[in-house]
C-alpha cells in the first residue's frame, strides 16, 4: 500500500509545481482517444468505463475512437503520427510490448510515454464442465501420455493463450493443437460447445460462465487461490517452476506521444491517477475481474520493462515458431 | 408469471422508456442509411454518452437505433443502389430496379412492413425458444461454419447475373481482397506488401462503398441526359393482399434470418444473402423476373435481416455470447453498468430478458410508423437531377469511409475500388458476388484451419467428420443437392423418374 501513496504524493508534488502554468492551457478542447482494440472487447470496456471519470478530472470530452487491426500496430501507429501537444492519447493493451520480437513492428510502449498503467486481468484456464479433468495438473498428465491429441483454443501468435502456453513449456512440455479464433469472444464459444477442450482466458472473458456452471476453473495463474474464484487452484500446485514467471497477465495502459510537453504530461498523469483511484472504477475493475496497478513514472516503466522481458523470454525457451528475432539481439534482458 | 408481464410491458407504460425507444429507432433508421455509418458505431458511441443514466434507459435507446438501423440500409439501396450496409446488400438487386420503375415509394413501403413482420418474428422466437435455439447454435463447430461458408459459396449462382463465368472469377476476387491483412493465425502480414496500414486488412465495408457508391455514381455518367422517371407516390403502404399474399414467404426467410442471426459466427448480412437465395430458388412466378424488380426479392433479405436481430439477442441473453457486432457491444454497455451478462443472466436479473423482448416489439412498431412516413420526400431523391445526386453519393462515400475507422488509407482504397468496380460494371460483371466473395474469403479460411487443427491436421479425418457428426451430415448434404441439381444427373434422373 505504500508504493501508490508514494507515487500520489509525487505525482501531487510535481502537478503544483506546474499548476500555475499547465493547468491554465491545457486542456483547452476536446482530446482524441484511440482504442487500439475493437468495440466491445476488453480494452474497450476498460476505457469506456474509465473515461468519464477522467472527464470529470480533466473538464473536458474525451472522443473515443476504435482503431482496431493488426494486434493493435494500426492504432499505435495512428498516435505516434500525430501531434506531440497532448490532445491525442492511446489507450492499449499489453500487445505493443512484443511487436519487434514478432516482427510487427519496430516500434513498443518505450517509444511513447506512459501516462498510466490501469490494471491487470487475471488469467484463468478453462475447461467445459463435461471435461475429465479436475485440475490442470490431470490436463497435464493426460498431454503427456496422449501428446498432440488435446485442442487448446488460441488467439493466434502472440494473443494470450500463446504466451501462456509458452510459459508453461518453457518450464514443463505441454504438446497440443492450438485451434485459433478471433478472439476470447470466440473462443468461449466454442469452448461452451465442446469444439475445444481447453483455453487460457482473461477471467473477465469467463467468469461468468464459470459462476454459471457453463465453464469451470482447472487453474488460474497466480500463486494463490482467488477471493472470487473458490475451489479453483493455483498453477503453481501442478507446476511450482511457473512461479518464475509471476504475475503475469494482461494489462491496459494510457499513452502519449513521447515528444509532449512535460506540464501537460504531469496534467494527464494526476487525472489519470485520481480517475483510477475512484471507488467506482475500482469496484467496476474488481467485477471486471482485473487487478487495479494505476502506475505512472518509473513504476509504469519497470512494470513494462518486466513484462516485455518475462513474455519475451518464456516465448524464446519455449521456442515459439512466432519468435522473428532472439529477445538478446532486441536488447530485451532475461528475467 | 405477473412479472414477466410487467417487466415485458415495461417499456410501453414508462413515458420516458417510450420516448427514448422511438428516439432510438428514428436516429437508428438514419445511421443504418448512410453507408459507413454503422450501428455498432452508433451503439458504442452511445456506451459513453449513457454511462451515468439508468440501465433500462439505455438499453432502450440501444434497442431502438438497432432495429432503426438494420432497416435504414435498404433505404439508400433502394434509392440509389448503394447498400446502407451489407445485409441491405441484396435488398439493392431488385429494390434499385423498383426506384427506376417510379416504384420507390412501394418499395419503400413493402420493405418496410416486411422488415416489421421480420421482426416480430424474430422477438416471438427470441421469447419463445431462446434456450433451445442457443443449445442449437452452440452445437455448430468450426467445421459446420466452414459448411455453412461453401455453402454462401455456391450462392455464387444467384447473384451472377448472365454470367456465370464472371460470377466466379468476381467472387475470386473478392476471397482473395478478403484475405489482406495479418494472417489470423501466424500474425504474419499477407498480402501487405510491407504497408502497416494494410495490416489490419481492407474492411469489407470498404469494398462495398467503393464498388457499390462511387462505381454507382461514375456508372451513371453515361445516363447523364436521361430524365429520371417520375415516381408514383400513392399506394404507398402495401394492401392487405399483398401483405397476404407474401406472408408465406415472409415466415420462411424470417426463421432463416433467426437462425443465422442466432449462430454467433454469423449475422444480418449472410442471413439475407440466404433469403435472397432461398426466394430465387422457390418463389417459381414471380412478381417480375429477379433483378429486374420482383417484390419477393425485396421481401426475402428484408425480412431476414430484422428477423436477425431476434437471433443475434438469443445467445447474448442466455450465455452472455454475442451473436453479432451489435450485441457484443451491447455486452459491454451491460457490464460497464454492473451486469454480469452470462449464463446467469436470466437466472439473476430476469427483467433483462422480459425488457428486451417487450422493448424490441416496442421498436418494431415504431418503424413501421417512422418506416412509412416521410417516404414521399424519400422518393424524390430518385428525381434529383444528376449533376446534383452524383456529387452527393461521392461525398457521402467519403464521409462514410472515413468514419470507419477515421483512417485516410481506407478513403483511398474506397475510391480505388470505386474505379475498379466502374470497369467491371461496363465489361458486364455483378458487384454482389466480389462482396460474398469478401464477407466469405475470411470466414472460410478461420473455419478450415479451425476444423483442420482440431483433428490435428489430418484430412481423411476431417472429411469423416463432414459426415459423421449429424450436424454436419445435414450442412453436407444440402451443399451435394445443390451442387448435383445443376448438373445434368438431376435431368437425367427426373427423365427416367417420368418415363416410370
Amino acid at each position: 500500500m505504500l508504493k501508490p501513496t508514494l507515487s500520489s504524493l509525487a505525482i501531487a508534488i510535481t502537478s503544483l509545481s506546474v499548476a500555475g502554468s499547465a493547468l491554465a492551457d491545457y486542456p483547452t478542447r476536446n482530446i482524441q482517444g484511440t482504442i487500439q482494440w475493437g468495440a466491445g472487447g476488453a480494452t474497450d470496456n476498460v476505457i469506456r468505463s474509465l473515461t468519464p471519470h477522467v472527464e470529470e478530472e480533466l473538464g473536458t470530452t474525451i472522443v473515443l475512437t476504435n482503431r482496431a487491426g493488426g494486434t493493435g500496430v494500426i492504432g499505435m501507429n495512428h498516435v505516434m503520427n500525430q501531434r506531440p501537444d497532448g490532445y491525442n492519447l492511446l489507450f492499449g493493451a499489453e500487445n505493443p510490448q512484443l511487436y519487434p520480437l514478432m516482427g510487427l513492428a519496430d516500434f513498443t510502449y518505450d517509444d511513447m510515454h506512459t501516462v498510466n498503467i490501469i490494471g491487470q486481468g487475471l488469467v484463468v484456464i478453462a475447461t467445459h464442465p463435461d471435461s475429465p479433468f479436475e485440475d490442470f495438473g490431470e490436463l497435464l498428465e493426460y498431454a503427456k501420455e496422449n501428446p498432440g491429441e488435446l485442442r487448446m483454443g488460441g488467439t493466434g501468435a502472440g494473443g494470450l493463450p500463446s504466451t501462456v502456453l509458452a510459459m508453461i513449456n518453457a518450464v514443463d512440455e505441454l504438446d497440443i493443437r492450438d485451434v485459433t479464433f478471433g478472439g476470447d469472444g470466440p473462443g468461449v464459444t466454442a469452448l461452451l460447445g465442446e469444439h475445444i477442450d481447453f483455453m487460457p482466458l482473461s477471467l473477465s472473458a469467463v467468469a461468468e460462465q464459470i459462476r454459471g456452471g457453463r465453464l469451470k476453473g482447472l487453474a488460474v495463474l497466480s500463486d494463490q487461490e482467488l477471493e472470487d474464484l473458490p475451489g479453483v487452484p493455483p498453477i503453481t500446485e501442478a507446476l511450482p517452476d511457473i512461479d518464475a514467471f509471476l504475475p503475469w497477465g494482461p494489462f491496459w495502459g494510457v499513452f502519449v506521444h513521447q515528444d509532449t510537453p512535460d506540464d501537460v504530461k504531469a496534467v494527464l498523469e494526476d487525472a489519470y491517477y485520481n480517475a483510477v483511484a475512484s471507488d467506482e472504477f475500482q469496484q467496476f475493475l474488481d467485477d471486471f475481474g482485473g487487478a487495479p496497478l494505476n502506475l505512472s513514472g518509473d513504476e509504469a516503466q519497470e512494470y513494462l520493462d518486466n513484462w516485455q522481458s518475462v513474455t519475451a523470454w518464456s516465448m524464446y525457451d519455449a521456442e515459439a515458431e512466432t519468435i522473428e528475432v532472439s529477445p538478446e539481439e532486441l536488447g530485451i534482458p532475461r528475467p | 408469471m405477473s412479472d414477466t408481464f410487467s417487466y415485458l410491458l415495461m417499456a410501453w407504460l414508462d413515458p420516458q422508456l417510450l420516448a427514448l425507444t422511438a428516439l432510438g429507432t428514428l436516429a437508428g433508421i438514419y445511421v443504418g442509411a448512410i453507408p459507413g455509418l454503422s450501428v455498432t458505431m452508433a451503439v458504442s458511441i452511445l456506451i459513453s454518452f449513457t454511462f451515468s443514466w439508468d440501465i433500462n434507459n439505455a438499453l432502450a435507446l440501444m434497442v431502438g437505433i438497432y432495429v432503426g438501423g438494420v432497416y435504414g440500409g435498404s433505404r439508400t439501396a433502394i434509392l440509389l443502389n448503394i447498400p446502407g450496409s451489407p445485409a441491405a446488400l441484396t435488398t439493392a438487386f431488385d429494390g434499385y430496379p423498383l426506384a427506376q420503375r417510379g416504384e420507390a415509394g412501394r418499395a419503400i413501403g413493402l420493405s418496410t412492413v416486411m422488415s416489421v413482420i421480420g421482426g416480430f418474428v424474430g422477438v416471438a422466437i427470441l421469447a419463445a425458444t431462446a434456450p433451445m435455439l442457443s443449445d442449437l447454435a452452440l452445437r455448430f463447430a468450426p467445421r459446420d461454419y466452414f459448411l455453412i461458408a461453401v455453402l454462401g459459396l455456391l450462392l455464387v449462382s444467384t447473384l451472377s447475373g448472365k454470367s456465370l463465368a464472371r460470377g466466379i472469377f468476381a467472387v475470386a476476387l473478392g476471397g482473395v481482397i478478403g484475405l489482406v491483412g495479418m494472417d489470423p493465425v501466424t500474425a504474419q502480414g499477407r498480402f501487405t506488401m510491407g504497408s502497416m496500414n494494410l495490416l489490419g486488412g481492407i474492411h469489407y465495408v470498404v469494398v462495398m462503398i467503393g464498388l457499390f457508391g462511387v462505381a454507382e455514381a461514375f456508372y451513371q455518367l453515361h445516363h447523364l441526359n436521361t430524365i429520371p422517371v417520375k415516381q408514383k407516390v400513392d399506394k404507398i403502404v402495401p394492401s392487405f393482399n399483398m401483405v397476404t399474399k407474401y406472408l408465406p414467404l415472409s415466415l420462411r426467410t424470417s426463421v432463416i434470418g433467426v437462425i443465422v442471426g442466432a449462430l454467433p459466427g454469423t449475422g444480418g448480412d449472410i442471413a439475407s444473402l440466404f433469403a435472397y437465395d432461398h426466394a430465387k430458388r422457390t418463389v417459381k412466378n414471380p412478381s417480375r423476373p429477379f433483378g429486374e424488380g420482383a417484390y419477393e426479392g425485396l421481401v426475402a433479405p428484408e425480412t431476414a435481416n430484422n428477423a436477425a436481430v431476434g437471433g443475434a439477442y438469443v445467445p447474448m441473453l442466455t450465455l452472455g455470447m454475442p451473436g453479432d457486432a451489435v450485441t457484443a457491444v451491447i455486452i459491454g454497455a451491460l457490464v460497464i453498468h454492473g451486469l454480469n451478462p452470462g449464463p446467469m443472466l436470466m437466472v439473476e436479473t430476469p427483467h433483462i430478458f422480459w425488457f428486451t423482448v417487450g422493448n424490441l416489439a416496442l421498436a418494431n412498431i415504431f418503424l413501421l410508423v417512422f418506416g412509412l412516413t416521410g417516404i414521399k420526400l424519400f422518393s424524390k431523391i430518385v428525381e434529383l437531377p444528376k449533376a446534383v445526386l452524383i456529387p452527393l453519393i461521392l461525398v457521402l462515400c467519403v464521409v462514410g469511409t472515413y468514419s470507419i475507422n477515421s483512417n485516410m488509407t481506407e478513403v483511398y482504397w474506397m475510391l480505388g475500388f470505386g474505379i475498379l468496380g466502374y470497369f467491371l460494371k461496363v465489361f458486364g460483371f455483378q458487384m454482389g458476388p466480389i462482396i460474398l466473395g469478401v464477407i466469405l474469403g475470411p470466414l472460410l479460411d478461420e473455419t478450415y484451419r479451425q476444423a483442420m487443427s482440431s483433428v490435428g491436421d489430418n484430412l481423411g479425418e476431417f472429411l469423416l467428420a463432414l459426415v459423421a457428426n449429424p450436424l454436419s451430415l445435414v450442412l453436407t448434404s444440402v451443399i451435394t443437392l445443390v451442387l448435383l441439381g445443376n448438373t445434368p444427373a438431376k435431368r437425367l434422373l427426373m427423365e427416367r423418374l417420368s418415363r416410370r
